[in-house]
């Protein structure tokens, strides 16, 4: 049968946001793949040139609409080492606690979304139920449900909020006890798994090679983590694993975030319980000096990195944000040729994809 | 850790011969200082495992691919491409895996002829980075495989983030 080319996007059930992707079939077997990215470029690195440092916060917060805390945080990290401002430690035990929560919070949008995917309604509407809970204690933090506004230049917005350890540690007990739910309604599906099991394997050679970072490097079996690796914030201080599977499949990728999840309520917990008191926030000062600042995060898509270049005045002179799925989603390829059509809506799924990150 | 991750480090540094006594950011920055005495300067060691250097266009394909084979570097972090009054710089940040280190390798190009070796053969991650800065800055990549745009449409006149460029 003659080859051809289909395009799955812009609008399709499988994207999840404004992105083409073209594959070449022969018959219902994928020979070539092409992603199309760009609908939603927004332009943010040529804003932020002509903002002001401390009004570029609520910019990145809409970097990624998933995990807004860590972009925001993340650029909060990259304009402290350019100026070489001391954080108080309170504010990096908040942040500890926000970006957990975010990775959690992230990490359940995204099964929801992929369960849909796969045709599993009810662990849409399960992990779509459970998030509400982070959203909720987010709301109670920073005043926001999706673009929070709430790390600054310096620290944090604002102290926590009365009784919000409480609140925390009951949202993570809830959390864990419906992990444990997830895993049966997920491992023991057996459409699930027949989807997952053997699904876009990606080796480990060529997930390091084209760039693959975050929980999809990991799940290819390379041990490497930001938080643990290159430690930023309170994280040395913090107990945890990095999850890695060695199956190089969907599979793995699930397995991965679902051992995340566990990790960040432990973080969580830690973090509540070792806060010190005291300042939460420093004044920063107008302007930046000359010279070049980066930061380097681990998102929940991967790895998040951003390099500013000040010029003395109050504004950037360059902001560069590196978007881990923008180099993730070019591994597809790699990924797709062999499989079924049918498999696409599987292994794109898995990567997690955001678009607002990726097309920036 | 899970035994995988710990044999990909075992074998890399036993790949990387080195002196017990030294610690990884000096080792490379020897390996780096012997291969290529003429056109790699000003190191700097910027924090813990992160080293900054800077390179002369004509050596950088070498340069990357001595980083890739013998020094461990597997992974391409970021390409950013940023403009001067007198000059390009393209700062690559590169990440070792089984180092745990990161380095930030900076080259220049002039501003009548923008244009640099592509990195895409070595590292296919470099691929989208460099049609990216392509796109945005106007930076070309020699021997790039599809030097296209990107983000933006293809029948687009501009590379907008360059400083002449007004809305």
């Amino acid at each position: 049968m003659a080859e051809m080319w289909v395009n799955m996007g812009p609008q399709h059930p499988m994207t999840h946001g404004l992105w083409n992707l073209r594959v070449k079939v022969d018959g219902e077997t994928i020979v070539d793949a092409e992603p199309e990215v760009g609908y939603l470029h927004r332009g943010i690195e040529k804003l932020c040139e002509n903002r002001t440092y401390p009004q570029i916060i609520p910019i990145a917060d809409r970097l990624c609409y998933g995990s807004s805390m860590t972009w925001s945080h993340l650029y909060c990290m990259t304009v402290e080492d350019l100026t070489g401002l001391e954080v108080p430690e309170r504010a990096e035990y908040i942040r500890v606690v926000a970006i957990e929560m975010q990775r959690i919070a992230s990490h359940l949008m995204w099964l929801a979304a992929y369960a849909g995917d796969l045709g599993l309604s009810v662990g849409f509407t399960y992990t779509m139920r459970d998030r509400e809970v982070f959203v909720d204690l987010f709301q109670a933090l920073t005043g926001g449900r999706l673009t929070y506004n709430f790390p600054r230049i310096g620290g944090v917005a604002h102290d926590l909020p009365p009784d919000f350890d409480r609140d925390a540690i009951r949202a993570v007990d809830y959390m864990e006890k419906r992990l444990r739910e997830y895993e049966d309604l997920f491992d023991r599906s057996k459409i699930f798994m027949m989807r997952n099991e053997g699904i876009g394997i990606l080796r480990k050679e060529d997930a390091m090679n084209l760039g693959v970072t975050g929980p999809s490097l990991r799940a290819s079996g390379v041990s490497y983590d930001i938080r643990k690796d290159a430690p930023y914030s309170v994280y040395p201080e913090m107990d945890f694993e990095v999850a890695t599977h060695k199956d190089c499949d969907c599979y793995a990728r699930y397995k991965v975030r679902m051992v995340e999840m566990w990790q960040s309520c432990r973080i969580i917990r830690q973090a509540i319980a070792e806060m010190p008191k005291g300042k939460w926030r420093v004044v920063a000062p107008r302007t930046a000096p000359e010279g070049t600042g980066l930061g380097r995060v681990e998102d929940p898509r991967g790895e998040g990195m951003m390099y500013v270049v000040g010029d003395g005045t109050d504004r950037p002179y360059r902001l560069k944000v590196r978007s881990p799925i923008f180099v993730t989603v070019s591994a597809a390829p790699k990924i797709l040729v062999g499989y079924k059509l049918a498999d696409v809506v599987a292994i794109m799924g898995g990567l997690d994809m955001c678009i607002g990150e990726t097309d920036r | 850790m899970n035994e995988d991750g710990g044999s990909t480090r075992k074998e890399d540094i036993e790949r990387a011969p080195s002196r017990v006594d030294e610690v990884p950011e000096e080792r490379l920055i020897r390996a780096l200082m012997d291969s290529f005495p003429n056109s790699i300067t000003d190191f700097l060691r910027l924090k813990d495992g992160v080293v900054r250097a800077k390179i002369e266009r004509r050596d950088l394909h070498m340069a990357c691919r001595l980083l890739r084979d013998n020094l461990g570097f597997e992974h391409l972090s970021m390409i950013s491409a940023v403009e001067y009054e007198d000059r390009f710089e393209i700062v690559y940040h590169v990440c070792s895996y089984c180092n745990r280190l990161l380095l930030e390798l900076i080259t220049h190009t002039p501003k009548d002829d923008p244009s640099v070796d592509s990195v895409a053969a070595i590292w296919g991650g470099a691929n989208s980075q460099e049609r990216e800065a392509f796109d945005l800055m106007g930076v070309k990549f020699n021997n790039h495989p599809r030097l296209e745009r990107i983000l933006l449409p293809k029948d687009y006149l501009y590379h907008p983030l360059r400083k002449d460029f007004r809305g």
